[in-house]
């Protein structure tokens, strides 16, 4: 195998030229990203950026136009059942088994990868201490806060270890000592130096401490792509935060001092 | 604000509440990649689909009760081994379909209730500026309009047929039995759906209690179990009237005319025929219009409950009952086929919904069996009867097989990033429907055991026709994942894709048929012959479609 093909395969994740569409509405437009090995790579993007395309087509949800997606060098079109085991997900809304407690919920994820009962019973228990599930374990989902419920899908990501996690908007319902553990297992998560995440959010302070790299994403094009250092090299203020970039990048701040004015006015 | 408002405001939750039906996008589904306009038209018209499905599901019952009024003559005649007085048989018939249409129309308000009140379009309306009263009616009609189709069905097309079969004053005269029939119905659907909402969908897991929903289930099933109680044992009740009829006036005749819906169901034939066309008596007359007065009035009571509580209903979240504090109990994960099978019977234990399919192929063979036991030692019935059974949970088992499936849409799209292969859900499900189907065979296997003649010919007759039940499964759930991934959409309950999965039944039941068609084309001669070609001709079913189905490889 030459150099070039063995540092693709091990590449996490690598997206290329990918369009998604909707009807006649492009929502994703010939988007190219990596996550490396090691890396948090953050997707940013205001509400119909394209973030959640761009994730379900990585997961195997939505059947893009065009483009190819790969996991470690495997074509998630494919080799989507091997793909799909060296995902961890979590989805934006919890989609989840309402009719079953956390404890059947991820029985079953556990069974269908095929998990060893042993260690997977060790590490769901240590999970569920951590993210203080214990109470909720035996209730039905549908009974369950938004928080409880992105926990469950959290913990359900993280059971099987994956290679590369994909998590869409994943820290939105969670309270601050939930969001600091999550936070501190991700960083702790990549450190093995061959494990990548791939998160959307629009929390842009967690991206700036949380993310290596941040891909800015706007009417599904990629606008800006690298480290906080780097887009601040192309940014036009030295200290800018990531705020200030992303809005520079999308070219929203002036159309936010316009709204701002415009509601001062009436 | 008034009913107008009200009116406008339900044709608003009305389409959201279809679309969450078809799409069941708050249980995590993805949309198909079509307009939005599209998509809530697309709803819209599915919804109507089902609903006409319902319809004309009770068109039918209406109109084969009514060639039956009509042929009166005739079917007692030639169809019943005993005489019955030709004005009891009519009496007898409509009480038949009245109970068919509560039992058909309480158990369609139970497949489309956790989708009331899943969708959440009445908390939506709450804290917008509307007044209370125009909630309530808002959340009235709206519950009315899953049911629109098929009520107006039944309650223009029975007085109209009954008036054609036995007379315009009859035709009149059903018409406040059709009327509380309808609202027995919705009424019954709204009570035991919010209790099976809050005991068995809001219930914790572990520590038995799975053992404890599935005893709620069974005796939730057992009262919406009449639809197909009363067809199995109509001979039964139409001999029991010829019996009472023979005797004359007499306390059991007094307590029949008390029986819903009897009074309601022997009125038409009164007025046509005159209070002499039945055996009343002195006291009879006083005891049929007192029962007709109170289950109009029960009715009337029903209704107006029914307008108040819709809303409540409509707003309560599952309770649970107080947490029980307990140890934190280990995953046992499994493989995938027995993770999905266990996955789904704990569902089903929580959605009632889903467990009556489970339910009713397994209490329809035992009420047959008991049938069977009770019938007597006389050679041949009873091990007819069995048959017969085994015969119909067979059937059952494969026509509900699509709904099965119905159960992969919640959480359809996490489901989808699984490494979950096709092969092992559609293992997983068949699993299900002969696991369901050898349940039945069993208990008919116990409970007839006394009464069957040739046991052995029976054990051999209920494995013969386990492969053409999973053959059949394999067949319907084949068609149905094809068609799921290829078009995004889920089936969900009984109004978002029951045409589909009646019209997937039909091979399904035409496979799982074709054994028994040879077993009873050789019975006469040999039965264990008759068997053994019955097993093969299951195996050889078996082996042509399963293969087909399992030979699609996931990538």
């Amino acid at each position: 195998m030459d150099p070039s093909a063995s540092a693709r395969s091990a590449l996490p994740l690598r997206v290329d030229d990918l369009s998604v569409a909707y009807g006649e509405r492009t929502a994703v437009d010939h988007l190219s990203l990596e996550v490396r090995p090691g890396e948090i790579y953050g997707l940013l993007g205001s509400n119909g950026a394209g973030k959640s395309s761009t994730i379900k087509s990585i997961v195997g949800l939505l059947r893009p136009e065009a483009g190819t997606i790969r996991v470690f060098g495997r074509d998630v079109r494919t080799e989507s059942l091997a793909t799909k085991a060296s995902i961890g997900y979590v989805p934006e809304t919890s989609m989840l088994y309402e009719a079953l407690t956390p404890h059947e919920f991820l029985e079953f994820v556990a069974g269908v990868r095929r998990l060893d009962p042993a260690a997977t019973a060790a590490r769901a228990r240590n999970l569920v201490i951590a993210f203080r599930l214990t109470d909720e374990f035996e209730e039905p989902i549908a009974t369950l806060s938004n928080g409880t419920r992105q926990k469950v899908l959290l913990v359900a990501a993280l059971l099987h270890q994956p290679p590369l996690l994909v998590l869409d908007e994943p820290l939105n319902h969670l309270d601050p000592r939930s969001l600091r553990l999550m936070k501190d297992l991700l960083a702790q998560y990549v450190r093995t130096g061959t494990r990548g995440v791939l998160f959307s959010t629009h929390a842009m302070e967690i991206a700036e401490q949380l993310c290596h790299r941040v891909g800015i994403l706007d009417h599904g094009v990629l606008r800006g792509e690298g480290s906080l250092a780097s887009l601040r090299e192309r940014g036009a203020e030295g200290d800018a935060s990531l705020e200030q970039i992303f809005l520079h990048l999308t070219q929203e701040d002036e159309g936010v001092k316009a709204a701002l004015a415009s509601l001062e006015r009436t | 604000m008034g009913w107008r408002a009200a009116f406008r405001l339900s044709g608003v939750a009305f389409t959201e509440l279809s679309f969450q039906a078809i799409y069941a996008f708050r249980q995590g589904n993805l949309l198909p990649p079509v307009a939005g306009s599209k998509l809530t038209s697309q709803a819209r018209t599915r919804v109507l689909q089902s609903k006409a499905l319902v319809a004309g599901l009770l068109g039918f019952l209406t109109f084969g009760a009514a060639f039956v009024l009509h042929n009166a003559a005739f079917v007692s005649a030639n169809l019943l081994p005993y005489p019955i007085p030709p004005p009891l048989f009519d009496a007898g018939v409509l009480t038949a379909l009245l109970s068919l249409d509560v039992a058909f129309l309480w158990w369609t308000g139970l497949q489309v209730l956790p989708t009331f009140l899943s969708s959440g379009v009445l908390p939506v309306l709450e804290p917008l500026p509307i007044d209370d009263a125009t909630l309530r009616q808002a959340a009235t009609i709206l519950y009315l309009r899953l049911f629109d189709l098929p009520v107006l069905t039944l309650l223009v097309l029975t007085p109209l047929l009954v008036g054609f079969a036995l007379g315009p004053l009859a035709g009149v005269a059903i018409l406040p039995g059709v009327a509380a029939a309808v609202v027995y119905a919705l009424a019954l659907a709204l009570v035991t759906g919010r209790f099976f909402v809050r005991r068995v969908q809001g219930s914790r897991g572990g520590g038995g209690r799975s053992l404890l929903r599935w005893t709620y289930l069974v005796l939730w099933v057992v009262p919406a179990f009449g639809l197909f109680g009363f067809v199995t044992l109509a001979p039964s009740f139409f001999g029991a009237l010829a019996h009472l009829a023979a005797a004359g006036p007499s306390t059991a005749f007094n307590l029949l005319l008390t029986a819903y819906p009897f009074p309601l169901a022997v009125a038409p034939v009164l007025l046509t025929q005159g209070s002499g066309a039945v055996p009343l008596g002195g006291s009879g007359l006083l005891i049929l219009l007192a029962s007709f007065v109170a289950y109009t009035a029960l009715a009337v009571g029903a209704a107006v409950w029914m307008a108040g509580a819709i809303r409540d209903v409509g707003l309560a979240p599952p309770t649970v009952p107080v947490a029980a504090q307990g140890g934190l109990r280990n995953l046992r994960p499994t493989g995938a086929v027995y993770a999905v099978l266990v996955k789904d019977l704990r569902m089903a234990s929580r959605t009632p919904g889903y467990a009556f399919l489970i339910l009713l192929p397994i209490l329809d063979a035992v009420a047959l069996g008991l049938l069977t036991f009770v019938s007597g030692p006389r050679p041949g019935t009873g091990t007819s009867l069995a048959l017969g059974a085994v015969t119909t949970a067979a059937l059952l088992a494969t026509f509900f097989g699509p709904a099965f499936f119905a159960i992969e849409v919640v959480a359809y799209s996490y489901g989808r990033t699984l490494p979950l292969p096709d092969r092992s859900l559609v293992l997983g499900k068949v699993a299900l429907i002969t696991m369901v189907y050898l349940v039945a065979g069993g208990l008919v296997l116990a409970i007839t055991d006394l009464r069957i003649s040739d046991p052995w010919v029976f054990l051999g007759f209920v494995l013969a026709e386990l492969p053409a039940v999973a053959a059949a499964s394999f067949l319907e759930l084949g068609i149905l994942l094809q068609r799921a991934r290829r078009k995004g959409l889920p089936l969900v309950n009984l109004y978002t894709g029951a045409w589909v999965a009646v019209l997937v039944s039909i091979p399904g039941l035409l496979v799982a048929s074709a054994p028994l068609v040879a077993f009873e084309a050789l019975r006469a001669g040999s039965q264990p012959l008759a068997v053994g070609t019955m097993a093969l001709v299951a195996l050889g079913c078996l082996a042509l479609i399963a293969p087909f189905v399992l030979r699609r490889r996931d990538a």
